[in-house]
């Protein structure tokens, strides 16, 4: 009697739990992984440009964000800002969160990856009397891609599960909803492993497509 | 026409190149031979600006560019210079993640601004003419050295340069590799390209050269022909340094 209600509660709470994945866990991770990436990029670029007040600023930003918690930073922008006046409704105020975080750390891993092209591949295309910006999209950054993927899909990992820090700024996303229905089922373990599976099958569809991108990427090799 | 005048190199304090004055003319292949750390690689890419001189004018076809201890080069004035020459390098270091084909179309497409199928054209040409037309498709890390160096050759052709600059082009090969890659060295000699060549292959040097420079200490020791720097040097550098080569039996 008892496990056929378990079963009903976990099949009742499926459907609710992964609409409030695809609806808020799928979107933040996605918009806040896009953006961050292109934050990510255009901060790399400015740590290596020779222009140092830009590699400054930049450089700043990265101590700022790696320095200090997520879970802070979140409620910074969601609680404290509005002291200065400055309202951000719960989605977007974690996507700036998030956005952050992913600029930072993956500013790490690009300018890591840049780096770690060989000179004379910069070289190479100078001679051939390609100015620097040519260079580094034609050369550098197809390779910094390539050597970029396997850490960049850990953090786009990581970023999946790291959204469930926005229930504590009121987004219902994945975990938030996981929260809702324990209080009026209080069956704890049985929702939270829920909760835990559809994260699961999350990064495992995730782990998939990176595994397929280095595949694509694999058609060369720098040996 | 290619002229240096009193060109310097310094890396912080140490001097490497101190003065060099060149003439070539056009069509002439002028071989640099000298000890290891005499400042030869260090003279090519002066010439072809992946080193800023300290100072000195250097002059290749339509650019000319004086270079002074107390002022940064305008960029554009070194991208204006660096495009008139091309470079082979020790190392090769051809695009991995690009084919034959793109590597040698990649200087027309991004610099030049051909239009592809044009740039495709004019890199099959070049491919065919070292030897690797069947090869086209290939990416770098499936071709052997010696390959590669020859992709090498046609990527630096591929933009026209008024010079060919080659550091040491086979000396990072296997013994039976390099010969393929001199013998296509030796048919652009034959087309009348400007080359400068550094290399420690000797019999090569004397066969393709029409003269040859002994660097040494980042100066000209002797400059001449190679019935000179080979049949009666004048200074007694060379004959040191040529009687070494002897002894480990690289001439
Ligand atoms: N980027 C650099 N920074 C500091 N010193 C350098 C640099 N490049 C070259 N040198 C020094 O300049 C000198 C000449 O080097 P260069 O590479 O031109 O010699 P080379 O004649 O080509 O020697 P090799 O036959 O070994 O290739 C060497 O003493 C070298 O250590
Ligand atoms: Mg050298």
């Amino acid at each position: 009697m008892n496990e056929q209600t378990n079963l009903d509660i976990f099949t009742d709470s499926f459907l609710p739990l992964l609409q409030a994945g695809i609806a808020f866990t799928v979107p933040l991770t996605l918009i806040s992984f896009a953006l961050g990436l292109v934050l990510a990029m255009l901060t790399a670029l400015a740590r290596l440009s020779e222009f140092s007040p830009l590699a400054w600023v930049a450089g700043f930003y990265v101590w700022i964000i790696r320095g200090t918690p997520l879970l802070v930073q979140l409620f910074i922008i969601f609680y404290g800002l509005p002291s200065l006046g400055i309202l951000i409704d719960a989605f977007p105020a974690a996507v700036i969160g998030f956005t952050l975080s992913v600029g930072a750390y993956g500013s790490e891993i690009i300018r890591a990856a840049i780096v770690s092209i060989p000179k004379g591949q910069w070289e190479a295309a100078y001679s051939l009397g390609e100015t620097r910006l040519q260079a580094l999209r034609r050369i550098i950054l197809p390779q910094a891609a390539r050597v970029s993927v396997p850490p960049l899909s850990n953090s786009f990992i990581s970023l999946v599960k790291d959204t469930s820090l926005a229930a504590t700024v009121t987004v219902t996303e994945l975990f938030q909803k996981g929260q809702q229905i324990t209080a009026a089922v209080y069956e704890p373990l049985l929702i939270y492993c829920e909760v835990a599976l559809i994260y699961l099958i999350f990064c495992t569809v995730l782990a998939v497509l990176q595994r397929q991108l280095e595949r694509y990427f694999d058609r060369y090799s720098t040996v | 026409m290619i002229e240096v005048r009193e060109l310097t190199k310094s890396f912080g304090g140490t001097s490497v190149l101190r003065g060099i004055d060149l003439t070539l003319e056009q069509g002439q292949v002028l071989v640099v031979i000298g000890p290891s750390g005499s400042g030869k690689s260090t003279l090519l890419r002066c010439l072809n600006v992946l080193e800023v001189p300290t100072s000195g004018t250097v002059v290749i076809g339509k650019a000319r560019l004086e270079f002074r201890a107390d002022a940064k080069p305008r960029k554009a004035d070194v991208l204006a210079l660096r495009r008139q020459s091309g470079m082979v390098f020790q190392a090769y270091h051809l695009f991995p993640h690009f084919t034959a084909l793109q590597n040698v179309m990649e200087g027309q497409i991004t610099v030049r601004r051909t239009p592809k199928t044009e740039a495709r054209a004019k890199a099959l040409q070049l491919l065919a003419k070292v030897g690797l037309a069947d090869r086209a498709d290939a990416y770098p890390h499936q071709l052997s050295g010696g390959q590669q160096q020859r992709v090498g050759i046609a990527r630096a052709m591929s933009i026209d340069p008024e010079l060919l600059l080659f550091d040491e082009p086979t000396s990072a090969l296997d013994p039976e590799l390099v010969r393929e890659v001199l013998k296509v060295i030796r048919e652009l000699a034959e087309e009348g390209r400007t080359m400068m060549i550094v290399t420690h292959e000797m019999k090569f040097a004397r066969e393709v050269a029409d003269r040859i420079i002994l660097l040494d200490g980042g100066v000209i020791v002797e400059e001449g022909p190679p019935e000179q720097i080979f049949g009666q040097p004048r200074e007694e550098r060379t004959r040191q340094f040529l009687s070494l080569l002897l002894e480990q039996g690289s001439v």
